[in-house]
C-alpha cells in the first residue's frame, strides 16, 4: 500500500533515528538484504503464487519510539491456503521499566511469565527475517505500526529496516469500501472488519490469534477485490 | 505448548466425527498440527470426478460444499456438506478416484487434513475404523441408527412390555394348597379364608398336580356341572404350568401368554416333579410392573381428578423414557402412548359429563363424538403438546339448535379445562372444541370441509392439515365416519385443484437441504437460531402422506406410518422411498420425544448444538427422503406449472 511505502521512506529521515551503515550490519541482516536486492518479486506475477506472511505484533504500548515488542506471530499463506504448521511465534522479555503498563490487560501476556520461551531481540529478528525471506510479502492489519516497531528493533541491533513489500488489510478493506468523510475511523478496525466478514474473534490479542484472523480477512478481501476487478490478482494490485 | 491456531483446530475437530473416535488428545493434536486452512470463494472446484485421490481430505469449518454427481452435462446434488462435516475421504480409503464434483456453494473455510497422518490413526483406533467402514459402506443411510427393533404387532404387545421388567420374582405369594383327596367345598373354604383367587392341588409329596381358580368355581360349580361335594380333581386344571424360582417377571409373562394361563406355579426345579414353592398370578405381575401400560390405562380410567391424571401422565412419561432408552419400535411406542392419551381424554370427558350432571344440565341432548385432531388424531403424539380437538354432534331441529350447541360448548369447555390441568396446554390458535367454530353439527362440518376443499387459501390449507386427521375418541362413534364419507364424495367430484394445492402446501417448507449449513434455523422470534423440527421436516412428511393417500382414495388410514405403508403396497415402484420416508418419520418422532423429555417441553425446537453428532447425522439423513418425497409430489401433481 502507498501509505506503507511512504511510511517506510519517512522512517529514515525521522529525527533521532539512527540508520546503521552496511559495515555495521549483523551477518544475518546482510544475507537478508543481499538476497532481497537480488530477488525482488516481480509486480506482474500472480498474487496466488506469492509467499504471503501474515504477521501481528503485541507490544508494551502504542508509542513506537518508547515501547517494545513483546511477542510476534506469523502465518504463511500461499494461494488460498493457510499453512498453520509453518508458523512463526516468538516472545521477548518485557523491559523492567515498561512492565507495569496497562497493555497487559489487552493482550493478556503477563510480563516475563514462565509460560513462554523467550528469545533475545537479536535472535527473534534473525528468525523473523528467515521466516519472511526476501521474497515474502508482509500482510498485517494496520501493519505500518508493526513494521515500525520491528524496524526500531532492527535499528537497535545495528541492522537496516525490513525490505519486503508490505500490505495493510485495513487499507485493502478501505479500498473495497471507501470511507466517506462521515466514516468513523474504527470502522476499519480488526474487530469491526472481522465482524463484517464474519470471522470468529477467538484468540483475539494474542499475536498468532490476531495473525490468523487477519489471514482469513486477507483471503476474503483479496477474493472480493479479484471479483471486483474481474481477473486474477497480481502482486502489484495489492502491493504497489 | 501447541499454538492457539492449532489449538482451535483441535477443539473443532474433537467434537465431530470421525475425530470423536480418536480418544487420544496427543494423537488428535498431531492431526491438528498438520492441518491446513483453505479458503474457498463461492464456486471453487475442489475435485472433479476421475481425479486421483489427493493427499488430503476436508472438514468444513464454515460455509457449505456441494458434492455433485455428473450425469452427462447435468449436475445432481448428492449431498451438501455443512459445518463440521467431512468430504473427500472415501477415495483415500478406497484408493479409488473421486466420483463426485466438489464445489463450494458459498464462501467457505475448510480444514485440509493430511491423509498420511490420518491413516496412521486407523491402526490405533478400532472405533474410528469401524465408523469409517460403516459410513463408507453408504448402502444404508440409517446405518448409524441403533439396531431397529422388529416391528411389533398387536399380539406382541404384552411381550414387548414385559421385557422391560427384568426384576426377579424372588418373593412370590406363599401357596395355598390342598390334597387331591379334598372336596371342592373344602378348597373353596380355604380360598375364602386366605382371600386368594387360586389354590394348588398337590400330591402327598408336595408336587403340584393341578390348580383351581375362581373361574373354575364360576364355570363348573355355580353352573351345576359339578357338586361342591365332588373331589377337587374333577374341576382342577392340569397339568399346571411350572417355572423355577430364578425366572424374571418377563419370563413369567411370556410363559403366561404362550400357555394361555393366568397362574403359574413355582417349584424347586421348575417342573411338576418337585415341591411347590409359590404361585404367581397375572394380577401379581401387574402390581410388580407399576409402569405397565395396561395398569396405567386402568388407573387412568378410574381416576377421579385431573390432579391424579396428571400424576399418571407423568408416570407414563417415565415409561416413555424407558421405552426410548430401550430402542423399542416407535410404532409400538406410539400405539401405547396414543391409547394412554385417548384414555385420558375419555376420563376427562367422563369427569366433565359428571360435572354437567351435578350442575343440573342433564345428559347430552344429542349423539356426539369428540374428535382428536393433528398428531393425536394421527396417533403419533408422544409428549403433551397443545390440545387440538373438535366436537361433532348429530343434526337437531332448528328450534333446539341453540340449546344443544350451548350444552356441548359448555361440556367442551370443561373437557379442555381438565385436559389443560393434566398438562395438555390450551391451543394458542384456539383449535379446540370449546371454540364455537369447532363445535358443530354434522351438516355444518360437511359444509366446512367442502368449503376448505373448494377455497384453497393458505389458511384453509393449514386448517386441512390439522382437521383432516380427525379421529373419534369418545362418543356415539358413528359421526366421524359420516364426515370421512363426505370428504371422499367431494373428492370424486373432481378436486384435482384441491389436491394440487394441498400438495403445494406440503412443499411450502422447502427441504432443509437446500439451505445454508446443516440446518435452517429460525431467523427471528423467541425461537431464533433454533431448528424447527416440526415445521421443517415432520410436517412436510405428514402433509405428503396425507395428500398422497387422499389422491389414492385410501380412507380411514390417518397415521403417517400406516399411510406410507399403504402407499408402499399400492405403488411398488415407489415402495422404497415410502419406506424410507416412514423410517425417517419414526426417527424424527423418536428424536423429538427424546429431546422433549430431556428438556421437559414439546421438543419442537432444537438448538443444533445440543444434539450429539450422531443425532445430527441422523437428522440430516432424514432430510433426503423429505426432499425426495417433495420431488415426487411435484411430479405427481405437476406442481412445477403452478410455481
Amino acid at each position: 500500500m502507498k501509505k506503507e511505502s511512504w511510511l517506510n521512506k519517512i522512517w529514515g529521515y525521522l529525527p533521532g533515528r539512527y540508520t546503521p551503515d552496511r559495515a555495521e550490519w549483523p551477518e544475518w541482516y546482510t544475507s537478508y538484504a543481499d538476497a532481497s536486492a537480488a530477488d525482488r518479486p516481480p509486480g506482474k506475477s500472480l498474487l496466488s503464487s506469492a509467499r504471503i506472511l501474515v504477521i501481528d505484533a503485541e507490544t508494551t504500548g502504542l508509542d513506537y519510539r518508547k515501547d517494545r515488542l513483546i511477542s510476534l506471530g506469523g502465518l504463511r499463506l500461499s494461494g488460498s491456503t493457510i499453512y498453520v504448521a509453518d508458523h512463526f511465534e516468538a516472545y521477548l522479555p518485557t523491559p523492567t521499566e515498561l512492565s507495569a503498563e496497562s497493555a497487559v490487560s489487552i493482550h493478556g501476556i503477563v510480563p516475563n511469565s514462565s509460560r513462554y520461551v523467550y528469545d533475545t531481540e537479536a535472535e527473534l529478528l534473525r528468525r523473523l527475517l528467515l521466516f519472511l525471506g526476501p521474497q515474502g510479502i508482509i500482510v498485517g492489519h494496520h501493519i505500518g505500526f508493526d513494521v515500525a516497531m520491528i524496524n526500531m528493533a532492527l535499528g537497535r541491533q545495528g541492522a537496516g529496516p525490513l525490505l519486503n513489500k508490505v500490505v495493510d488489510t485495513g487499507g485493502l478493506a478501505e479500498r473495497l469500501q471507501p470511507a466517506g468523510y462521515w466514516t468513523p475511523p474504527e470502522k476499519f478496525s480488526l474487530d469491526n472488519l472481522a465482524r463484517r466478514y464474519r470471522i470468529p474473534l477467538s484468540d483475539r490479542h494474542t499475536a498468532l490469534g490476531d495473525a490468523y484472523i487477519t489471514a482469513v480477512l486477507w483471503l476474503k478481501l483479496t477474493a472480493r477485490l479479484s471479483d471486483k476487478l474481474g481477473r486474477e490478482l497480481t502482486v502489484e494490485d495489492v502491493a504497489g | 505448548m501447541p499454538n492457539q491456531v492449532t489449538r482451535r483446530i483441535f477443539d473443532f475437530l474433537k467434537d465431530i466425527p470421525p475425530f470423536t473416535f480418536v480418544d487420544s488428545e496427543e494423537a488428535l493434536m498431531k492431526i491438528a498440527e498438520r492441518a491446513e486452512v483453505e479458503y474457498l470463494p463461492p464456486g471453487t472446484v475442489i475435485f472433479r470426478p476421475g481425479d486421483p485421490p489427493l493427499d488430503r481430505f476436508y472438514i468444513v469449518k464454515e460455509g457449505a460444499i456441494d458434492l455433485l454427481r455428473l450425469v452427462g452435462t447435468e449436475e445432481q446434488l448428492v449431498e451438501r456438506c455443512g459445518e463440521g462435516e467431512s468430504f473427500g475421504l472415501r477415495p483415500l480409503l478406497a484408493e479409488d478416484n473421486h466420483l463426485f464434483l466438489a464445489r463450494s456453494a458459498e464462501e467457505s473455510l475448510v480444514y485440509a487434513i493430511n491423509t498420511e497422518g490420518f491413516k496412521n490413526l486407523l491402526n490405533n483406533f478400532p472405533a474410528l475404523t469401524q465408523y469409517l467402514a460403516v459410513s463408507m459402506a453408504g448402502s444404508n443411510r440409517y446405518t448409524m441408527a441403533p439396531p431397529a427393533p422388529t416391528t411389533s404387532t398387536t399380539a406382541e404387545v404384552p411381550l414387548v412390555t414385559s421385557l422391560l421388567e427384568s426384576q426377579r420374582l424372588e418373593r412370590s405369594r406363599l401357596p395355598i394348597t390342598c390334597q387331591t383327596t379334598a372336596r371342592i367345598i373344602d378348597a373353596a373354604k380355604l380360598m375364602t379364608e386366605h382371600n386368594v383367587g387360586s389354590i394348588v392341588v398337590v400330591d402327598p409329596a408336595g408336587h403340584p398336580v393341578g390348580i383351581i381358580t375362581d373361574r373354575d368355581f364360576r364355570q363348573k360349580v355355580a353352573t351345576g356341572v359339578r357338586s361342591p361335594k365332588d373331589k377337587v380333581g374333577t374341576i382342577m386344571g392340569k397339568p399346571v404350568v411350572c417355572i423355577s424360582r430364578d425366572k424374571t417377571a418377563a419370563d413369567v409373562q411370556i410363559m403366561m401368554v404362550r400357555k394361555k394361563v393366568n397362574h403359574l406355579v413355582q417349584t424347586e426345579d421348575g417342573t411338576d416333579k418337585s415341591r411347590i414353592t409359590g404361585v404367581v398370578s397375572k394380577h401379581d405381575l401387574l402390581v410388580i410392573q407399576g409402569n405397565n401400560p395396561a395398569v396405567l390405562i386402568r388407573e387412568i380410567g378410574r381416576a377421579k381428578s385431573a390432579g391424579y391424571l396428571r400424576t399418571l401422565r407423568e408416570r407414563a412419561e417415565k415409561m416413555l423414557a424407558t421405552y426410548l432408552g430401550q430402542e423399542i419400535s416407535i410404532s409400538f411406542i406410539t400405539t401405547v402412548m396414543t391409547q394412554l392419551n385417548d384414555e385420558i381424554i375419555r376420563t376427562c370427558m367422563k369427569l366433565s359429563l359428571a360435572r354437567m350432571q351435578a350442575e343440573g344440565k342433564g345428559n347430552p341432548p344429542a349423539p356426539f363424538d369428540w374428535l382428536a385432531l393433528g398428531s393425536q388424531g394421527r396417533g403419533e403424539q408422544l409428549l403433551r403438546t397443545d390440545q387440538d380437538n373438535a366436537l361433532i354432534f348429530e343434526d337437531v331441529a332448528p328450534a333446539r339448535y341453540n340449546a344443544v350447541k350451548d350444552y356441548f360448548l359448555q361440556l367442551a369447555g370443561y373437557v379442555t379445562e381438565f385436559l389443560h390441568q393434566v398438562g395438555f396446554k390450551y391451543c394458542p390458535a384456539d383449535m379446540m372444541a370449546s371454540n364455537p367454530k369447532w363445535c358443530m353439527p354434522v351438516s355444518q362440518w360437511k359444509q366446512q370441509f367442502s368449503h376448505w376443499m373448494a377455497e384453497n387459501t393458505a389458511e384453509n390449507l393449514l386448517n386441512i392439515s390439522i382437521f383432516f386427521d380427525f379421529r373419534g375418541v369418545w362418543g356415539d362413534g358413528s359421526l366421524p365416519a359420516k364426515l370421512t364419507k363426505h370428504i371422499f364424495q367431494e373428492l370424486e367430484g373432481g378436486r384435482d385443484r384441491f389436491l394440487a394445492s394441498l400438495a403445494q402446501s406440503a412443499l411450502d417448507n422447502p427441504s432443509p437441504l437446500t439451505f445454508f449449513r446443516n440446518f435452517v434455523v429460525e431467523r427471528s422470534g423467541e425461537n431464533k437460531d433454533q431448528f424447527d423440527l416440526k415445521r421443517r421436516v415432520m410436517r412436510p412428511l405428514t402433509d405428503a402422506a396425507r395428500v398422497l393417500t387422499l389422491k389414492a382414495q385410501i380412507g380411514s388410514v390417518n397415521n403417517t406410518f400406516r399411510r406410507y405403508e399403504a402407499l408402499a403396497k399400492l405403488e411398488p415402484q415407489n415402495a422404497e422411498l415410502y419406506r424410507e420416508a416412514a423410517q425417517a418419520y419414526e426417527l424424527l418422532i423418536r428424536l423429538r420425544a427424546t429431546i422433549g423429555l430431556q428438556r421437559n417441553d414439546s421438543g419442537r425446537y432444537l438448538k443444533p448444538k445440543e444434539l450429539s453428532s450422531t443425532q445430527r447425522l441422523l437428522l440430516r439423513n432424514s432430510f433426503t427422503p423429505v426432499k425426495e418425497i417433495q420431488s415426487l409430489l411435484e411430479l405427481r401433481f405437476q406442481l412445477t406449472f403452478l410455481r
